[in-house]
């Protein structure tokens, strides 16, 4: 069964067509610079080389088209006929307390997702926009939605309600959500496997430190709490966003500098992070080579990005009661070792310890990193949303028959 | 060059705000001026204003980067041929803009949406300076474009419904808020700021208040985000006394007569912002100076 993966952003399409009885990804690639000048779209079969094609891709429906089309085609091709596209798969970003698993789309459903753009203004509207553009040029496919959030709708009242008047709640539906699901659980269920026990008999705690960040408390195989809340920029530091801020700080910088809610919007979720401590780049690799060569504010960036995922660790374990698995992945999860030695050094009271030699080994590989005394495992599991949302997508298409 | 579907004719103050809107919601457009350099200048002079709000949080550097590389500085008006829609940003005057639509009327596509930007102007006037009266409408912004979320959509009185539609989608394309004016002088929002700007400098003048004072008064006690004497600077104050005239002469109503304060600041080269004094005192940046004149509840009568 082939399944399309499609993640639409605002000028961008993302795909993978997937075999999801073998789960092998047949062909993967993106179409960037939608509606603008120099549209392309990247291709790369997995058997032949990568290829590019421009064109005048002006709304997200041409891109699909692209996409199908090259899908298709005789040289780049990993299909012979539209009709071996047997479902098609949606990342949508939030699906808000009514969606807590992924679903079949419907008219019906079409029109309560977009009562969901109010929660994910800058996600959601170019997610429905994807589906949009898939359910025309693939009109007789099945189109399943898969949320980010659904992995986190079992975290407990007590997790999710913020320290603000209850109405807000009522009112607004403010609470904490999480992100990045599709990512924690797929990496949690890894972790089980290579671990060789059952994941609902154990405690894991998943970094995903992407160009966003989170962590998740995942005990049992559910997820009790997660650094992302009502949006994501709660949490761990990231490359550009603050995570964790003093509240009134916003109103005070706003005050002091008189910006507007764009400007502080953007000063939050662009201008901080990495890069706004740093004064370097908002990518790890780079703030690493500065600190190496003696950047002090660079230095400083990794040091509050370590010790923030440090007491995010120690205070989900003291939530779970224990940890069993600790997995770094996405980004600089998978490709620092400095982030992983900083995050997890004088951890030797919870029974955690890294192998420096493990750690240091530069793959991409699943891997434990951790030396054979600790007794928490310590992994690197690189993630892999699309191969969970074609999962789900098939799941949700078989059982719809 | 390709040819982008947007195009700007006029890189002065109101062509450069739309133009940085209209990159900015991600869209190509080619900035027109009379020469190559004054388009360039256009350019520079957006340029600033990201570096200035970057300054500010409100955009990052690669923003500035993408935004700059969708802008398309010209000489060449002839771009407009193949253009959906035409804004056209030259200064207030109206036989100009008359010659610029009639030369615009004779090599435009037919269907393309043609745009005024005046906030005064007749768009009827204007329109039958062309074969395609019904194609042209007015889109009022106001300055800075990026930032003030409005823009009044003018018809004409043959502006049809399909030109009209078409504005609306140009709005929305740039997230501006919009309403709907059907042609009167003023339109709205001049029409009810100016007598209100007169009114201050009327109570300036008469000696009830100092000029912070009034600025104060309207902002706390109005929420205003400027005070009426600093926004006739920032507006400049001969082209304040130049909308009082226009109405005055439009609609013959005592009420728009220019504040006697108003024409003596105008005469004395005191414009605002942009001369550096008016009822304030600026830097050559535009920022305020601290301004003792304006706390010692000195008046108008002495101003000059």
């Amino acid at each position: 069964m082939k399944i399309l993966v499609i993640n639409c952003g605002s000028s961008s399409v993302k795909y993978q067509l997937i075999d999801a009885d073998t789960e092998l990804a047949l062909a993967k690639g993106d179409v960037a610079r939608i509606g603008m000048a120099g549209a392309v779209l990247t291709h790369k079969p997995h058997d032949r080389p990568e290829t590019k094609v421009s064109g005048d891709i002006f709304d997200h429906i041409v891109a699909i088209e692209y996409v199908v089309a090259i899908l298709l085609s005789e040289n780049h091709g990993v299909i012979e006929d539209k009709s071996e596209i047997a479902a098609v798969g949606h990342r949508v970003v939030h699906g808000g307390e009514r969606f807590t698993d992924s679903v079949l789309i419907t008219p019906e459903l079409m029109g309560e997702l977009r009562t969901l753009i109010e929660l994910a203004p800058l996600h959601n509207p170019h997610n429905i926009r994807g589906i949009n553009a898939a359910q025309k040029t693939l009109p007789d496919v099945p189109q399943v939605a898969v949320f980010d959030t659904a992995f986190h709708h079992k975290m407990p009242p007590h997790a999710y309600i913020y320290g603000i008047p209850y109405v807000l709640y009522k009112r607004y539906g403010i609470r904490r959500y999480g992100f990045h699901g599709t990512s924690h659980q797929y990496v949690s269920e890894r972790a089980a496997k290579i671990a060789g026990r059952p994941l609902s008999d154990l405690k894991v705690i998943t970094c995903h430190l992407g160009s966003g960040a989170s962590i998740a408390a995942i005990d049992g195989g559910v997820s009790i709490d997660t650094s992302m809340g009502f949006t994501p920029l709660e949490g761990l530091l990231m490359n550009t966003r603050s995570g964790d801020v003093d509240p009134a700080i916003i109103l005070h910088i706003m005050a002091r500098e008189e910006l507007n809610l764009h400007e502080a919007n953007t000063l939050l979720n662009k201008h901080s992070g990495l890069s706004g401590i740093s004064g370097v780049s908002s990518d790890m690799r780079d703030i690493e080579e500065a600190a190496g060569e003696g950047n002090v504010n660079a230095k400083l960036a990794i040091d509050v990005y370590c010790y923030r995922l440090k007491k995010y660790i120690a205070s989900y374990t003291a939530a779970m009661g224990g940890l069993d698995v600790l997995v770094f992945t996405a980004g600089a999860g998978e490709n620092s070792a400095a982030v992983r030695a900083g995050t997890c050094g004088n951890m030797g009271w919870m029974g955690l310890e890294l192998d420096p030699t493990k750690n240091a080994e530069a793959s991409k590989k699943e891997r434990v990193i951790s030396s054979a005394a600790s007794k928490v495992q310590v992994m690197v599991i690189p993630t892999n949303e699309e191969l969970v949302i074609a999962r789900d997508t098939k799941r949700i298409v078989q059982a719809a028959g | 060059m390709a040819t982008t579907r947007i195009i700007i004719i006029g890189a002065g103050v109101m062509g450069q705000g739309l133009a940085e809107a209209i990159a900015t919601s991600g869209e190509e457009v080619t900035l027109t001026d009379k020469t190559t350099k004054l388009a360039e200048r256009g350019v520079r002079g957006i340029a600033e204003s990201i570096e200035r709000e970057i300054h500010k949080w409100g955009l990052t550097p690669s923003d500035k980067r993408a935004i700059l590389a969708r802008i398309h500085p010209s000489a060449d008006l002839s771009q407009a041929e193949e253009a959906e829609i035409v804004i056209e940003c030259i200064p207030e005057d109206l036989e100009k803009k008359r010659d610029l639509f009639e030369r615009l009327d004779s090599f435009c596509r037919e269907e393309a949406l043609l745009v005024t930007n005046t906030g005064t102007l007749s768009i009827s006037e204007l329109a039958e300076a062309t074969h395609r009266p019904s194609k042209i409408i007015g889109m009022h912004f106001l300055n800075p474009v990026t930032k003030i979320p409005l823009v009044e959509i003018v018809k004409g009185l043959k502006t049809d419904e399909e030109t009209f539609r078409k504005a609306v989608g140009l709005a929305e394309l740039l997230n501006k808020e919009w309403i709907t004016v059907n042609e009167y002088p003023g339109y709205v929002t001049t029409r009810i700021i100016v007598p209100l700007l007169n009114e201050a400098m009327h109570v300036l003048m008469e000696g009830v208040a100092s000029a912070d004072d009034i600025d104060r008064a309207m902002k706390l006690g109005f929420g205003f985000n400027v005070g009426p004497l600093a926004l006739a600077d920032m507006m400049g104050l001969d082209v304040v006394m130049s909308w009082m005239e226009n109405l005055l002469a439009e609609l013959s109503d005592h009420k728009y007569n220019p504040c006697p304060l108003l024409r003596k600041m105008v005469r004395a080269g005191h414009l605002g912002v942009k001369s550096g004094r008016g009822f304030f005192h600026y830097d050559k940046d535009g920022n305020r100076l601290k301004d003792e004149s304006a706390k010692t509840g000195e008046t108008g009568n002495k101003v000059s």
